[in-house]
């Protein structure tokens, strides 16, 4: 213990001229545990300057970018959302817009349908009611032809049984009233 | 503008050493005193504070020692105020001329990247990064709501203790904050800081974190407890600064001793069993390299816990 102490002694004498190498100063040698007060004051006087020296024109400056940085990142990405808000809606739009546009075709190609239907049927049934005109005038051209042939017929049977029994009479018979007789014979026959 | 203060802010610094050359007499370098008989204790001037430093010189033993200056004392009221350099107030001044001087580029890189608009690369970058870890993740959670004022005291607290330490591993270098004298600053400094913030933000309830009065408690426990507490409190604010200084003080020291000691075990054993010693200094060098970074990161997490703690008391 001694011997180390009187070489340490050596040493800080030998180290230091400024010192007196009295053994009492030798002795009084910094230890780990000593307080300095001047070191202390230094300790403060070059950490508050250097603070802010840092603060003035390092950390100030790279915290400024730093946060420059990072506003135009929020800004950009700010944008970006907004576009892409804004893509959204108009792709929104554009597909509400396709939609609208087909259901107005489906309405459309309904609305044909129904009226294409519409009218299919309006005009089969004229073309129905047209044929059954026509055939309905048909007979009745028909039957008044069958009639007025008839009549014909009739008016020249009476015609022809009048001549026939004035010739077989011998003499000319009342043309108006023989004519009313022999006819409502014919109507009576008609009638059966 | 900002260059000129700059420039004004590091000729104080330089100058303040200056008067070192202007007193002349005490400041020569001259060779180490060669042959010192029998062994020597390398390890105590090492890690303790001197008046003396060691710069490298190009002949053997490849340094010199040089005597710095004795100033006359101030003396303030009875105080004895003694301001002359020693070996560790030449690496406070060194530490903070390189922090400074590097912040700066830094700072400049990013002023220049800023105006083109993008992000620096390389150095610049990975210090940003560093700063941003330490006041995103480490300051700003701790320290609560608006603490964005604390930044820079935090901040120069880390980068400060981190060159203080990186230079005490560096050949020729010594460890500023393995000197309890420092320590003990920086740590005042803290306590300080948090005693400040603790009155801004509490105001007269600032006196709950020194006075214990529980008024939850029977009206009989109430002074009893507050004899008993208080003194508590009042210990437990002190500890933690206390417990800061040490804390950095010791690391620094012990990985120096045991640093030194795998050393001086290299030159003790003189043979191929060297090898073991020196290979153990080696790893033992490189996990003070983590330490170095630890610490400071330890001392600026505590004093954010500490500032965020007495700002959160009684809320």
């Amino acid at each position: 213990m001694r011997a180390p102490l009187s070489a340490l002694a050596l040493l800080a004498a030998a180290a230091s001229p400024a010192l007196a190498s009295s053994e009492a100063e030798a002795a009084a040698k910094p230890g780990l545990l000593d307080p300095h007060l001047g070191l202390m004051t230094w300790t403060i006087i070059v950490f508050v300057l250097l603070m802010l020296g840092l603060k003035n024109f390092a950390f100030g400056p790279i915290l400024e970018a730093v946060a420059g940085r990072e506003r135009a990142i929020t800004d950009a990405m700010a944008a970006a959302e907004r576009d892409r808000a804004e893509a959204a809606k108009l792709i929104a739009e554009q597909k509400a817009a396709i939609e609208a546009a087909r259901g107005e075709a489906q309405r459309y190609i309904a609305e044909g349908r129904a009226t294409a239907e519409q009218m299919r049927n309006e005009l089969l049934e004229q073309a129905r009611k047209q044929q059954a005109e026509l055939i309905d005038n048909a007979q009745k051209s028909i039957e008044a032809e069958k009639a007025k042939a008839i009549a014909d017929l009739r008016r020249e049977a009476v015609d022809l049984a009048l001549a026939g029994a004035g010739k077989l009479i011998g003499q000319k018979l009342d043309a108006a009233a023989d004519r009313q007789m022999v006819e409502q014979y014919l109507a009576s026959l008609g009638g059966k | 503008m900002t260059l000129r203060s700059l420039v004004a802010t590091l000729a104080l610094l330089v100058f303040a050493a200056a008067p070192a050359h202007a007193a002349g007499a005490g400041s020569a370098c001259h060779l180490p005193e060669a042959g010192h008989e029998g062994k020597v204790d390398i390890i105590t001037p090492h890690i303790t504070n001197g008046d003396h430093i060691e710069i490298p010189y190009w002949k053997f033993p490849f340094f010199l020692e040089c005597t710095l200056p004795k100033w006359a004392p101030l003396h303030v009221g009875s105080l004895e105020l003694d301001l002359s350099p020693t070996k560790h107030v030449v690496m406070l001044w060194l530490g903070a001329v390189l922090l400074l001087g590097g912040m700066v580029l830094v700072g400049r890189a990013h002023a220049r990247a800023m105006a083109r608009g993008a992000a620096p690369r390389g150095g610049p970058n990975a210090i940003e990064a560093m700063i941003l870890y330490i006041r995103n993740e480490v300051i700003l959670p701790n320290v609560g709501h608006h603490g964005e004022g604390f930044v820079p005291y935090l901040l120069t607290a880390f980068f400060f203790i981190l060159t203080l330490n990186l230079l005490g591993l560096v050949p020729f270098g010594s460890t500023a904050t393995g000197n309890i004298s420092v320590t003990a600053t920086l740590a005042l400094l803290t306590f300080l800081t948090v005693e400040v913030a603790g009155l801004r933000a509490n105001g007269v309830g600032y006196l709950n974190t020194m006075f214990y009065w529980n008024n939850e408690l029977p009206v009989v426990m109430r002074p009893l407890m507050f004899l008993i507490m208080s003194p508590v409190e009042m210990i437990g604010k002190l500890t933690k600064p206390f417990a800061l200084a040490i804390r950095l003080f010791a690391n620094m020291t012990a990985g120096h001793i045991v640093v030194l000691a795998l050393m001086g075990l290299i030159f003790e054993f003189a043979g191929p069993a060297s090898a073991a010693p020196l290979l153990m200094s080696v790893v033992i060098m490189v996990l003070e390299l983590f330490v170095a970074f630890l610490q400071a990161f330890i001392f600026t997490l505590l004093s954010s816990v500490f500032i965020g703690q007495i700002r959160e008391a009684h809320h």
